[in-house]
């Protein structure tokens, strides 16, 4: 190796961290200087504002009322989807025929981008015309066709189980690649000692899935936390504001309602969110790096 | 009946309200796309004829043609920004110690931690001072940018699977770096390379955020945002384009990824542990 220079790693490197931090960094700066700044509806920044933005922000209802069902869509999401896809794994993961098929259904929403699935969803639900009234309908399970999207009550519960539906095939894929790295011979071992299969689930898979299952936790978290499309192409956070989480009331304060400064400080808030999450994934990830060495 | 027989018929039980679930959208696209204009308001699962003109009449009245346009554009190149310099960043983090792999590393988590949407105010503002709103372009290098943590981190699972002795065997025989890299490695990684890339297509492909704020006139829409505008804020929605249009966005990208999703088993699975 030594007749490389010890430079070459950086530069090949390189191009791929500028465009990332280029793209990364910039705009986080600009929204350091737009969140402590006064800025007028046009964008124009109008002088030195302190933390008023942020003040702003926190006195405002709707930020409490966003962050607090950004708390039950995230928890909602994640471990909807976690209960779900680990039997949906164990499933996937033993050989039987139509596995193929059955793996392909199943990550199908993910090939779908959320926009679409979302506007589908918008549809199928519709009170008069949607098809899921129909087939409920027919199927005795209603009497009369439910609004899902149009009333507060019912919008959000939906918008979540949407969530969980596009979240599984994500989920899904980290478990399988689980599932195929514990070895087969662990389960004979525990079989010729007589373990039931319970006993070689708890005693062997669960804990040998435990990785697995942090960082499903903690990616989901960072996903779904961030995700957009499914709420503002089914309602735009409406009726009412009532299924608003971050993001959308994010993007409305700042192209809506043209409160770049406070949207700014939001976005800062948010990222140090984010950035809490990220630190627990590090910590999740190097502490398993210590256990297996 | 055999074991297997017995394990089938539980494993489709079990996976089946999940299976009707993920496919209940698809039946319903498919279907109100196939509705003849007429009964598209009436939620009946079975259209009297099917109206395959509704997908020649959704092409012209929605301006299908131009959007497809930009989002193979826009995909397309991203997707080879990415790769451009993901491949030399992989292969730098997978085959070489140096010091600051790790804060690499770290790096790159946290710009995938750091979705679009918390940017998007810069991003819109850096955009509009250098007269880049509507541009195209900028969307491509937000996309490409935004896909390097993905890319190299796929790529390098898949790197640490090629033997480096092949390559050493190179450098013995006379080869240098540089060139036992295009003749040696490149070949190995190039099914990576291309599953990664695929992948990095339908990200680009599919994204939203972005594009929404960025690409405010219809010309330069892309897909998603095309077919969001048919949908929001309108008082009368043509349903059955709409569906027909999301149906040729769609089915594509979805036969692709079918095909595919095995190889993000193993890449994901392994890059996310390590």
């Amino acid at each position: 190796m030594s007749r490389f220079s010890p430079l070459v790693p950086y530069a090949l490197v390189l191009p791929g961290f500028l465009l990332a931090a280029f793209i990364v960094l910039w705009p986080l700066v600009q929204l350091g200087i737009i969140s402590v700044s006064e800025v007028n509806r046009f964008g124009q920044l109008r002088g030195f504002a302190g933390l008023a933005n942020f003040a702003a922000i926190l006195a405002d209802p709707e930020f409490t009322a966003a962050l607090w069902r950004t708390l039950i869509w995230t928890v909602g999401i994640v471990f909807g989807a976690l209960l779900l896809s680990f039997p949906v794994a164990m499933i996937l993961h033993r050989d039987f025929y139509g596995r193929g098929l059955a793996r392909v259904i199943i990550m199908l929403p993910w090939a779908i981008s959320l926009t679409m699935t979302a506007i589908v969803w918008r549809w199928a639900l519709n009170g008069e015309s949607g098809m899921l009234n129909s087939a409920l309908r027919a199927l005795g399970v209603l009497d009369a066709n439910v609004p899902w999207l149009a009333q507060a009550t019912t919008a959000f519960p939906v918008q979540i189980l949407i969530g969980i539906l596009v979240t599984i095939p994500f989920t899904v894929t980290i478990f399988l690649g689980g599932l195929s790295a514990i070895p087969e011979e662990l389960y004979e071992a525990a079989t010729l000692e007589g373990a039931t299969p319970f006993q070689a689930f708890r005693e062997i898979t669960l804990p040998l899935m435990r990785p697995f299952l942090n960082i499903a936790i903690v990616l989901n978290t960072i996903y779904v936390f961030n995700s957009f499309p499914i709420i503002w192409a089914t309602t735009q956070g409406g009726p009412a504001n009532s299924t608003d989480i971050l993001v959308t009331y994010l993007y409305k304060l700042g192209f809506a309602y043209g409160k770049l400064g406070e949207a700014s400080a939001l976005s800062l808030v948010m990222f140090a969110l984010l950035l809490l999450f990220t630190l627990v994934y590090v910590y999740l990830t190097t502490r398993e790096d210590r256990h297996v060495a | 009946m055999s074991p297997k027989m017995k394990r089938t018929l539980v494993a489709w039980l079990l996976l089946s309200p999940l299976v009707v679930t993920t496919l209940f959208p698809f039946a319903v696209m498919l279907i109100t796309a196939l509705k003849p204009r007429t009964e598209v308001l009436t939620p009946s699962w079975v259209p009297s004829r099917l109206a395959w003109e509704n997908f020649a009449e959704m092409w012209e009245a929605t301006g299908f043609g131009r959007a497809l346009g930009n989002s193979v554009y826009v995909a397309l190149l991203s997707t080879l920004i990415a790769i451009a310099v993901s491949v030399p960043f992989a292969y730098a983090l997978d085959r070489f110690r140096f010091a600051g792999r790790t804060v690499l590393h770290r790096f790159l988590l946290v710009t995938q931690m750091l979705s679009p949407i918390v940017l998007v105010i810069g991003l819109f503002r850096i955009a509009a001072a250098f007269g880049l709103v509507d541009s195209v372009n900028a969307v491509v290098l937000v996309y490409g940018a935004f896909n390097i943590a993905f890319t190299v981190w796929m790529l390098q699972s898949y790197f640490a699977t090629i033997p480096k002795d092949l390559e050493e065997a190179a450098w013995l025989e006379g080869a240098s770096r540089g060139r036992a890299l295009l003749r040696v490695f490149l070949p190995l990684a190039l099914p990576a390379i291309t599953v990664t890339a695929i992948f990095s297509f339908i990200n680009a492909w599919n994204e939203f955020v972005i594009a929404l704020t960025m690409l405010r006139r219809q010309e330069s829409y892309t897909l998603p945002i095309q077919i969001f505008s048919l949908v929001a804020g309108r008082y009368t929605v043509e349903w059955h384009h709409v569906m027909a249009a999301s149906l040729v966005a769609t089915i594509p990208v979805a036969i692709v990824f079918a095909w595919l999703q095995r190889y993000l088993v193993r890449g994901l699975g392994a890059g996310a542990v390590k």
